[in-house]
């Protein structure tokens, strides 16, 4: 019984995502996306990328409201460079929070010229 | 350690590949000093220079917005940061034409001088302990060698080139205008620029719209942009300025199959179903990969009489 259970649960799931999945146009416009793709894509995986990133977003604190369009707006190549490496690529936060003892190397560097972390700092030339 | 040090100061005192480039060869039309005073200044916030770095050039391009709107757009809590994508995806959202520049000081430069302030993203400290960093190019001096940014709770913010490129280059020279779509970026070059425009598409119809129409002035009769527009205009259900732009794409490049196939769908929503049938015959005689579309778009203008 529970096996059977387990069986239809994996049968609803696969059903769910199915229904979520663009269909490519039977008939009428071929749209931007199809032309700028390199050929025809794999749109269960383009699907399952955009999951992933809005998963992942959603995971590092994103409003959950706010993820759909926030994802929406990326393009598939946007969603192919991100998918599964959201942890690793870089994220623009600034000078808030370098520690102390990185504090004294990184003013060494940045009036070296090396590094610009501190506003206050002139570099020798 | 004296070693290290007057290695150091060495590497210091040594010029970037790229300001060399652009001390041997800059392009005459680069003017010796610029800076763009009018663009505003929003002291970033704990993490947030990414939304400060972005609305600083979506208000100068007259959107009304500020850093704490853009928060929920494209910032990461658990990142503590926010992602390039994202800058260009938010971007749009406002109807910007979102570009990313060329990995190349110059381009950065040249933009500038056209007036339009860039978004870099720097790496302020060092590769294996990275400090990544949002800021806002809004001049420089070449004489003096000196790039002015709008960066973090600094107002103008003067860094060396030298020092400026050692920390882009650790972002991989990544750097982005955002611009109202009938503009051109001054280095903008056809392939990504209407790349750009189909990216804008998803979000405004209307805003890529413009973004084409600004392409097709500069590079009459390419392909992706004539299509495009038509298929903007299109969703605008502006049908007769798609059928143009259609029309327009299968005499520019009469083996577009793509091109023949919304111009048959689109003639057949205009009402002229015979126009319609020879358009969407055509594009399955040339075939292609979406051939299986083109067919079923025949199918459905033959069928009705």
């Amino acid at each position: 019984m529970h096996a059977f259970n387990r069986a239809v649960a994996r049968l609803l799931i696969l059903c769910t995502i199915g229904l979520g999945i663009p269909l490519p146009a039977s008939a009428g416009i071929v749209t931007t996306d199809q032309i700028h793709a390199s050929a025809e894509r794999d749109r269960v995986k383009d699907f399952m990328a955009r999951e992933d990133v809005r998963a992942q977003m959603q995971s590092f604190g994103a409003d959950a409201d706010a993820v759909r369009e926030r994802v929406d707006a990326l393009t598939d190549q946007e969603i192919s460079e991100l998918a599964g490496r959201i942890d690793q690529m870089p994220a623009g936060g600034g000078i808030v929070g370098v520690l102390f003892a990185v504090f004294i190397i990184l003013l060494v560097t940045d009036i070296l010229g090396l590094t610009k972390v501190f506003p206050f700092t002139r570099s020798v030339r | 350690m004296a070693g290290v040090l007057f290695l150091m100061v060495l590497l210091g005192g040594c010029a970037t590949p790229q300001v060399s480039a652009l001390r041997a060869n800059a392009p005459g039309s680069l003017p010796q000093q610029v800076e763009l005073a009018a663009v505003p200044f929003f002291p970033q916030e704990e993490y947030q220079c990414g939304p400060a770095a972005l609305a600083t050039v979506l208000v100068h391009g007259g959107v009304a917005t500020t850093p704490a709107a853009l928060v929920p757009q494209v910032y990461l809590p658990g990142r503590e940061g926010s992602l390039q994508a994202e800058m260009l995806a938010a971007a749009r959202r406002h109807g910007r034409l979102a570009y990313r520049l060329a990995p190349r000081l110059e381009d950065v430069l040249l933009e500038a001088a056209a007036g339009n302030p860039v978004v870099v993203l720097q790496n302020l400290a060092f590769a294996f302990a990275p400090v990544w960093h949002y800021a806002v190019v809004i001049g420089y001096d070449r004489g003096r060698e000196e790039i002015i940014l709008r960066s973090g709770t600094t107002r103008s913010l003067v860094m060396t080139f030298s020092t400026f490129e050692r920390t882009w280059a650790r972002g991989a020279h990544w750097a982005m205008v955002a611009l109202p779509p009938r503009q051109l970026p001054a280095t903008a070059t056809e392939t990504d620029h209407v790349a750009a425009a189909a990216a804008l598409e998803r979000v405004s119809a209307d805003g890529a719209r413009q973004a084409y129409a600004a392409a097709l002035e500069k590079w009459p009769g390419n392909l992706a942009a004539l299509i495009g527009a038509g298929n903007a205009a299109y969703a605008l259900k502006d049908l007769p300025a798609a059928e143009i732009a259609y029309r327009q794409a299968t005499i520019d490049h009469p083996r577009s199959g793509d091109a023949w196939n919304n111009l048959a769908q689109t003639r057949f929503e205009l009402g002229r179903r015979n126009e319609a049938l020879i358009a969407a015959q055509r594009a399955v005689a040339l075939g292609g990969p979406r051939l299986a579309q083109y067919q079923a778009t025949l199918k459905t203008i033959a069928a009705t009489p």
